[in-house]
């Protein structure tokens, strides 16, 4: 007794709290484990299955909402550094290895700043207006297919419900303009209102073509179309449109060269003048999220969506550790030493003078990265959705690139030529895209 | 522009991707410290010898060359006697308003004359008047102030240096290079031991600055 | 009592912080006080539709602190206003109150993208005032340094003019070719910005190895990486439909206005100083005058900027001639120490980068100069900001202030 009290004694305050703590846990846990499991669960259960349509919408719903967050973390990351790098700048590397925590303190930067709003600005929709603006990107995320079954919501009018809530961001963004009380804000907002208003009819026309190919206007089933080789993907059937859709694409998402919306050296910050604090925080999350889903959109639309580019042999891997029966936990024990033993015997051959605890370190370093690769592997065969997964965020994660590739190299359209290049050029190439879609579709069906 | 179109943006989103590949032009600043050349004078301070005694020998020639006469000097010579003629660095702020005033055209008050007891210049006016004030007889003048008040006292120095042209800073060199100079009256005792004499002039410089600046007590301690 | 606008604290008729309900909603008057001039009337009058937008003093695309009320109707602008005066540090008068030696360095920070040339004027006025004859070696450094800087300087604008158009990129290129150049230049004379190199009678020192390295270094590839910096830009078609056919200006108006420097030879007049009035060894050195924009409508903002890029090429033209020609001997003219130039009066005018840089200098026999009258090209270039921005969009606004390329430092004095 004495020995654990005097043990106690050395631990220091808040070792005090937590292994009492602790103890608790292991004692409590277990047992609530097994009450949960065995009285409460299958309630539970019954409930969660009567109502599987509702839970689907709230798991998908939070996942959304809690993937972009990160993903826009990751693309402002990516913009800082990108166009550093292709300015000849280091760009960010204090905070985070090579400063990949940059974007996350920006953010909690963010959060603790003032909230401050303009005298005489009207209050409630300037709050109101970046919620707006934030919450239609995010819903957006609801119909895009992350990979096979990884579907927010199966809605047979995907492509419909896409348009119509990106739709709305405009709302937002000229709400947030007009209620700054800041003549540089009101110009940003109409410009935004124009702009989206112009390119939300070349964007939508482009995808029309696609659509009547397609036969559905199902983005999963879009998505499922493009299986097999990369020959299958809608790109090589619909040059014009893919071209289209990402001009106007660019264009709806307010990013280089149509950034008129925020031009800093004509309007200051366009609409995002005035705002400040966490309210500009979700101005800003909400046009890189922008970002993200437009190249989502591409990459489904246009690129296989979350198919690899080439016919995937779908094995079973017959693994049955069971059978190996006592071997198993010998193979377990065993196996990773004689490994890393194994891989270290050339590095100690090859450099005798290096002493072995070097070889060593190396062996076990390639044992690692073998049973990594080995474990990634039989994941990727295994499930569907991983590669699927996989084969999504490399595609989109490219478009990002494109993007901010194009941030880094192009100077800003005038905002007439802005509205010419819509209506003059992309609308027409849309409707000869459509007609010359719809021909061929009809030529094709009458031989 | 080419004659296909978007080809100069593709060429241009090529060169930029190059350039995202190429070495960086910025450094990790100040983990790697920017080359510099070697004549690159950068800021303004005074440079330590080894001993860690100030390399400075007071020549002036700094405060001479300053356009805007934010450079001045006041502290203890060898001998313990103090030769303060502007104020210490706190006070260059004002300094620097009154240069302004001064180079404005308007007249300002001299503050070395309020400070070290004004004196009637009339005896500087015709030692200077006899040498047509020219300042290549300024060793000839300052000997003939010297004779008539048995020291140069600071106020006389500045008349001088008025009304000759010369730079302050250049008559107050020629009056400290030559050792028949004094810059106290002759009753003053120079003879004290170094420190101790330092220590009374000291102490009365700063009573004549904090007087002098209203500081009451609090200045340059 | 807290206000129906929630603001959460008193407000009392006393605090002007606070805006009172009544005030709600309403734009100060502008100006605040009743118009003095007929111009003033007829500007600060509003028809229907128009608006005041005031851009500046702080505005990220006015070059320094330049203030522009512009009256627009959408996105037109109707007409605008150059408010000027927010970077005045009365330079003159520093110079007049400073001995002739201290002029130099007084008039260095007066334009801080080319200060070499700031300080060649006033040294060359008072070489004629003081009769002194420059050293032929300290005239081709003179030359060979004001070229250098003379590169640096429409490099620099060349990423400007694509930093107003919204390109992030040639800004940062820009710099990295400007920095070679400037730490260059800071090897030779010390500083990186305010030189303060030319003296009266020469220069402050003599070429060194280290300059010369690095030039050396610098000039073997900087044809190369010029031309691929201006491939971003000049090849884009977004830039060059953006700079195409806004603010025209033709030479009869360039002249009439008193234009010079590159924005005339971009209106198709070749005027430069270095041929018209030939100054220091240019009557020596063979180098073309870029002209564009001949035609009866003159030249656009493309052409300033295409003509900026032109001379860059003359420049490291007559940098190589420099190399190869430079004479020996010293770099600076035996002078009295104290300097006091009989009574006179002297003009001289260099082309600085913006075109015709000159000081007018009376001497009354002091070393204080008596009356310094400095002539700057930007400000000279700034009264056409009305005439050429009006009825463009806001967007081009930006684009024809940068092609003229101005600098506040200049302009405010």
């Amino acid at each position: 007794m004495t020995a654990i009290s005097k043990s106690l004694g050395q631990v220091t305050t808040a070792g005090k709290v937590i292994i009492p703590l602790l103890l608790v846990i292991l004692v409590v846990g277990p047992i609530a484990t097994y009450l949960l499991a065995t009285v409460a669960g299958p309630v539970i259960v019954d409930v969660l299955n009567s109502n599987l349509g509702i839970v689907r919408f709230v798991v998908a719903i939070t996942g959304v909402l809690l993937f972009s967050i990160p993903a826009a973390f990751i693309i402002i990351y990516m913009e800082l550094k990108v166009i550093a790098f292709m300015n000849l700048r280091i760009g960010p590397d204090r905070v985070g290895p090579k400063g990949a925590a940059h974007s996350v303190i920006a953010g909690l930067k963010v959060l603790t700043k003032e909230d401050f709003s303009p005298n005489a600005a009207d209050r409630t929709i300037f709050t109101w207006a970046p919620v707006i603006v934030f919450l239609t990107s995010v819903m957006t995320f609801l119909v895009i297919p992350f990979g096979p079954g990884l579907v927010g919501a199966k809605l047979n009018i995907g492509v419909l419900y896409l348009f119509s809530v990106g739709g709305m961001s405009v709302v937002g963004l000229l709400l947030a303009g007009w209620s700054s009380f800041n003549k540089y804000s009101l110009l940003g907002g109409l410009r935004a209102a124009a702009q989206v208003v112009s390119y939300e009819i070349p964007l939508t026309l482009s995808v029309v073509g696609l659509i009547l190919l397609a036969g559905t206007l199902s983005v999963d089933q879009l998505a499922a179309n493009q299986a097999g080789w990369f020959t299958n993907w809608y790109v090589f059937r619909q040059p014009l449109g893919a071209l289209i859709f990402f001009i106007a694409a660019t264009a709806e998402a307010n990013r280089t060269p149509f950034d008129l919306t925020e031009a800093d050296s004509e309007i200051v910050a366009g609409f995002a003048t005035e705002y400040s604090g966490m309210r500009f925080g979700f101005l800003f999350f909400a046009e890189y999220v922008n970002v993200f889903i437009i190249s989502a959109l591409m990459t489904t639309f246009f690129f296989g969506a979350w198919n690899a580019p080439f016919p995937f042999p779908h094995l079973t891997v017959a693994l049955d550790p069971g059978s190996l029966g006592i071997m198993l936990p010998i193979a377990i024990a065993v196996g990773p030493l004689l490994v890393t033993l194994a891989l270290a015997v050339p590095f100690w051959l090859i450099r005798t003078k290096a002493p072995a605890w070097q070889a060593l370190l190396a062996g076990f370093a390639l044992a690692n990265l073998l049973a990594f690769g080995a474990i990634g592997l039989l994941t990727y065969i295994s499930w569907d959705w991983v590669a699927g997964l996989i084969w999504f965020f490399v595609k989109s994660f490219m478009f990002v690139f494109v993007f901010v590739w194009m941030r880094g190299t192009f100077p800003r359209v005038r905002v007439d030529q802005l509205m010419g290049f819509a209506w003059k050029w992309l609308l027409p190439a849309s409707l000869l895209n459509l007609f010359v879609t719809a021909l061929a579709i009809i030529v094709v069906k009458s031989l | 522009m080419s004659t296909v179109p978007g080809m100069g943006l593709l060429r241009g989103m090529g060169l930029t991707l190059t350039r995202f590949f190429q070495p960086k032009a910025t450094i990790k600043w100040p983990e790697q410290q920017a080359d510099v050349a070697p004549r690159f004078r950068g800021r303004l301070q005074l440079l330590y010898d080894e001993n860690g005694s100030l390399k400075c020998e007071t020549c002036f020639q700094c405060a001479q060359a300053c356009p805007v006469e934010c450079i001045d000097m006041g502290g203890m010579d060898t001998r313990g006697r103090f030769h303060v003629h502007w104020g210490p660095a706190e006070t260059y702020g004002e300094r620097r308003e009154e240069s302004a005033l001064r180079r404005s055209g308007r007249p300002v008050a001299d503050e070395a004359f309020t400070r070290f007891a004004a004196l009637d210049p009339t005896a500087d006016d015709e030692i200077l008047a006899a040498h047509d004030d020219d300042p290549r007889e300024m060793l000839a003048i300052l000997e003939e102030v010297q004779g008539v008040y048995g020291y140069l006292p600071v106020a006389a120095l500045k008349h001088i240096a008025r009304t000759t042209g010369a730079w302050y800073a250049t008559v107050y060199g020629t009056a400290t290079s030559y050792r028949h100079f004094r810059f106290e009256p002759p009753s003053v005792a120079t003879a004290a031991p170094a420190g101790q004499g330092q220590k009374v002039a000291e102490a009365g410089y700063l009573a004549a600055l904090d007087s002098a600046l209203r500081f009451d007590g609090k200045a340059a301690r | 009592m807290t206000t129906p606008t929630g603001l959460g604290h008193h407000a009392s008729e006393d605090d002007p912080r606070i805006m009172l309900d009544g005030q709600i909603g309403q734009y100060e008057q502008v100006p605040p006080y009743p118009p003095r001039t007929e111009r003033e009337a007829e500007f600060y009058s509003l028809r229907d539709g128009e608006m005041f937008l005031n851009m500046g003093p702080q505005h990220p695309s006015t070059h320094g602190v330049l203030r522009v009320v512009l009256k627009i109707n959408g996105e037109n602008v109707v007409d605008l206003d150059p408010v000027l005066g927010y970077l005045h540090r009365g330079v003159e008068k520093l110079c007049e109150n400073s001995d002739y030696h201290h002029v130099i360095s007084q008039i260095d920070p007066l334009e801080y993208v080319s200060s070499l040339f700031m300080e060649w004027a006033p040294v060359m006025s008072f070489e004629q005032l003081l009769d002194v004859k420059v050293p032929r070696r300290a005239e081709y450094i003179r030359v060979l340094t004001g070229e250098l800087l003379r590169v640096a300087s429409h490099v620099l604008f060349q990423g400007w003019m694509a930093l107003d158009l919204g390109g992030l990129a040639p800004i940062l290129y820009s710099f990295i070719e400007r920095d070679e150049i400037v730490e260059m230049l800071a090897a030779l004379t010390g500083q990186r910005m305010l030189f303060n190199y030319f003296r009266i009678g020469g220069v402050n020192g003599d070429l060194n190895h280290e300059f010369m390295s690095r030039l050396g270094d610098w000039m073997s590839r900087a044809l190369v990486q010029h031309e691929a910096n201006i491939g971003l830009l000049n090849e884009n078609e977004i830039f060059v439909r953006r700079m195409r056919d806004i603010g025209r200006l033709d030479g009869e108006t360039a002249k009439r206005m008193g234009v010079s420097g590159p924005n005339i030879r971009a209106a198709g007049v070749p005027f430069d100083v270095r041929r018209a009035h030939p100054y220091s060894v240019y009557p020596e050195l063979e180098f073309d005058i870029p002209v564009r924009g001949t035609g009866p409508a003159g030249g656009d903002s493309l052409d300033r900027y295409l003509l900026r890029l032109d001379e860059v090429r003359e420049s490291i033209r007559i940098i190589d001639q420099c190399l190869h020609n430079m004479p020996d001997g010293p770099v600076m003219a035996r002078l009295p120490r104290l300097m006091r130039p009989r009574p006179g009066r002297a003009w001289a005018a260099v082309e600085s980068p913006r075109g015709l840089f000159g000081t007018y200098v009376i001497s009354d026999g002091t070393d204080q100069p008596f009356r310094m009258k400095i002539h700057d090209p930007s400000f000279v270039h700034l009264q056409l900001v009305g005439m050429l921005m009006k009825n463009n969009l806001i967007a081009d606004t930006m684009a024809v202030m940068a092609s003229l390329d101005p600098v506040m430092g200049g302009i405010d004095k």
